[in-house]
C-alpha cells in the first residue's frame, strides 16, 4: 500500500497558491479579451466587408487546425525573429486570446445566425438604431443561445493554461512541476494540483451560472 | 550449465569479489557496463549498437587488455548493482565520482567530465555572480543547473525555468533570455547552432566521471589508471573527446588524478 505523505506539499502550498493565482489571472484576462475578439470577428464574419471575412476565415482555419502548443511556441520563440519580444506571461496571454478567439468566433457566429432576419427587420421598423439592433436584437439573444457552449470553451481555456509552463510562465502546473522535482512526491503533488484545477473549474462554472442568471434573465430588461 | 550455475552462485555468494586483469584476459572478453541513454556519452547507433564517448573508451580499454569487449547496457540506478553482482567487469558509465559512490565502488582517475556554466552573448560582461543582477537566465526546470544558478544568482536576477534544456536553448537563441545555465555538452550544441555568438561566463560546478571497478580490485584499478595515463598522454582520449563533444578534453579532467 502506498504511503501518502502530504507534508512536503503542504509545506510548499504557498508556491502552488501563487501558481494558481497566475492561472486565474491569465484565464480571466484571456476570457475577457478573447470574448471581445470573438464578438468582433463574429460580427466581421457575418456582416463585415468581404476582405475582412476572408481574413477572419483564414485566422479561424489556421488556429483551429494547429495545436495550441505549437501556437504558443510560435509566439514566444518565433516572433522574436520578427522583432516582437514578449515576456513569458504576455506571450501566454496572447496565445490564449488568439486561440480562444478562433473558437469563440465560431460559437458566437452560430448564435448570430440563429437570429431570424425578420427580427432585425422588426427592429428597423420600430426605428431602432443600428447599434441598438446589434446589441438588443442580435447580440443578447445570440449570446444567450450559445452561452453554455461559450462557458465550456472558457473552462477549456482555463485548463489550456496548463501548457504555458513550456515558455517558463509560472502557472499552477509549473509550480506543481517545480514542487514535484524538489520533493519527488509526484503522486501527492499532482493529486493536489488536480484538485486545485477541479476547484477552479467548479468555481468558474458557478461564476458563469451567476452571470447567466444576472445577464440573461427573462423578461428582457434594457 | 554447471558453469553458469557456478557463476551465478559466485555472483550471489561474493557480490564484491575482487576483479583481476588475468581473469579478464583468460576469459578473452571484458564486460563493460555503459549507459545508452546519455548522449553523447552513451547512445545507441543507427544499427542499435552501443556507441558514444563511453563506448569508444571501453573499446580502447579492451584493446589495451587485448580482449574482446562486450558492452552491457545499464541504467543510472542499476549500474552499481550490476558491477557489484559481477554482471559486468567494470563500468564506463558516465559515473560521476562522489564520496557516496566511492564507498561502494573503486574509481579510477577521471576519464571524462561535465561542467555546468552560465553562457551568454560574447559582448555581455559577466565576470562574477553579482553581475547577473537584472539579467534573465534560462534553465531547465529543477535541473542541476537550475539549483546551481538559483544558489548564486542575486535576488533581482530573473530566472526563467523551462521544461527542458532544448527549450531553454531555444529561448537563448531567439533572444528571450540573455543567459543560460547549461552543461558543457549542451553548450557544445549551442556553439554548433550559433558559432561564435556565445561564450562561457561563469563555471558553476564541475563533475568528473571515473571508470569504476569492484571495491578492493586494486590490481585492476592500477591497470585502468595506467591505461588512462597513457591515453591522456598520447592524445587518444582527447581525440575521442573531440569526436563526441567537439572540444579538447577539459583541463579539469586532464589534470585531475
Amino acid at each position: 500500500m502506498y504511503d501518502f505523505n502530504f507534508a512536503p506539499v503542504l509545506a510548499a502550498f504557498d508556491q502552488l497558491a501563487i501558481g494558481a493565482w497566475l492561472t486565474v489571472r491569465l484565464s480571466c484576462a484571456a476570457m475577457l479579451i478573447g470574448l471581445v475578439v470573438s464578438i468582433f470577428c463574429a460580427w466581421g464574419k457575418t456582416s463585415g466587408p468581404k476582405i475582412l471575412r476572408a481574413v477572419i476565415d483564414g485566422y479561424i482555419e489556421i488556429i483551429r487546425n494547429t495545436p495550441f502548443l505549437v501556437q504558443i511556441f510560435f509566439i514566444y520563440f518565433g516572433m522574436p525573429s520578427l522583432g516582437l519580444r514578449l515576456s513569458p506571461n504576455s506571450a501566454a496571454l496572447l496565445a490564449l486570446v488568439v486561440n480562444f478567439g478562433a473558437y469563440g468566433t465560431e460559437i458566437i457566429r452560430a448564435g448570430i445566425e440563429s437570429i431570424h432576419k425578420g427580427q432585425v427587420e422588426a427592429g428597423w421598423a420600430l426605428g431602432l438604431k443600428r447599434a441598438q439592433i446589434f446589441r438588443y436584437i442580435i447580440m443578447k439573444p445570440a449570446l444567450r443561445t450559445v452561452y453554455p457552449a461559450l462557458t465550456s470553451q472558457f473552462i477549456y481555456l482555463m485548463l489550456n493554461t496548463s501548457v504555458v509552463s513550456v515558455i517558463s510562465a509560472d502557472d499552477l502546473t509549473a509550480a506543481g512541476n517545480d514542487l514535484q522535482s524538489a520533493t519527488f512526491a509526484s503522486f501527492e503533488v499532482y493529486i493536489t494540483v488536480t484538485l486545485i484545477y477541479l476547484a477552479l473549474s467548479v468555481g468558474f462554472s458557478a461564476l458563469f451560472y451567476a452571470i447567466e442568471k444576472m445577464a440573461f434573465k427573462y423578461p428582457l430588461s434594457r | 550449465m554447471s558453469v553458469v550455475g557456478a557463476a551465478l552462485l559466485a555472483g550471489f555468494v561474493s557480490p564484491a569479489a575482487a576483479q583481476t586483469v588475468d581473469a579478464i584476459k583468460s576469459a578473452g572478453t571484458v564486460k563493460v557496463g555503459m549507459l545508452v541513454d546519455f548522449p553523447p556519452f552513451g547512445i545507441m547507433d543507427a544499427s542499435n549498437n552501443p556507441d558514444g564517448y563511453d563506448a569508444d573508451v571501453a573499446k580502447l580499454l579492451a584493446k589495451e587488455l587485448g580482449v574482446e569487449v562486450t558492452i552491457v547496457p545499464v541504467t543510472g540506478p542499476n549500474r552499481i548493482p550490476y558491477l557489484q553482482s559481477n554482471q559486468v567487469d567494470l563500468l564506463v558509465a558516465s559515473l560521476g565520482i562522489t564520496e557516496e559512490r566511492a564507498k561502494n565502488v573503486d574509481f579510477s582517475q577521471p576519464y571524462a567530465g561535465i561542467s555546468i556554466g552560465v553562457f551568454g552573448a560574447q559582448d555581455l560582461a559577466i565576470a562574477k555572480p553579482e553581475d547577473l543582477a537584472g539579467k534573465t537566465i534560462g534553465v531547465a526546470r529543477a535541473s542541476t543547473q537550475d539549483t546551481a544558478v538559483t544558489k548564486i544568482a542575486p535576488p533581482d536576477a530573473n530566472i526563467q525555468r523551462f521544461d527542458d534544456d532544448a527549450s531553454a536553448v531555444q529561448a537563448l537563441l531567439s533572444g528571450q533570455v540573455e543567459l543560460i545555465g547549461v552543461s558543457n555538452v549542451v553548450a557544445q550544441q549551442i556553439e554548433a547552432a550559433a558559432p561564435g555568438r556565445f561564450n562561457q561566463k561563469l563555471v558553476l560546478n564541475q563533475q568528473v566521471q571515473g571508470i569504476a571497478v569492484r571495491k578492493g580490485s586494486s590490481e585492476m584499478l592500477g591497470f585502468v589508471n595506467t591505461f588512462l595515463d597513457k591515453v591522456k598522454a598520447d592524445g587518444q582520449l582527447n581525440a575521442i573527446h573531440e569526436k563526441w563533444l567537439g572540444s579538447p578534453l577539459p583541463d579539469f579532467v586532464t589534470k585531475a588524478k
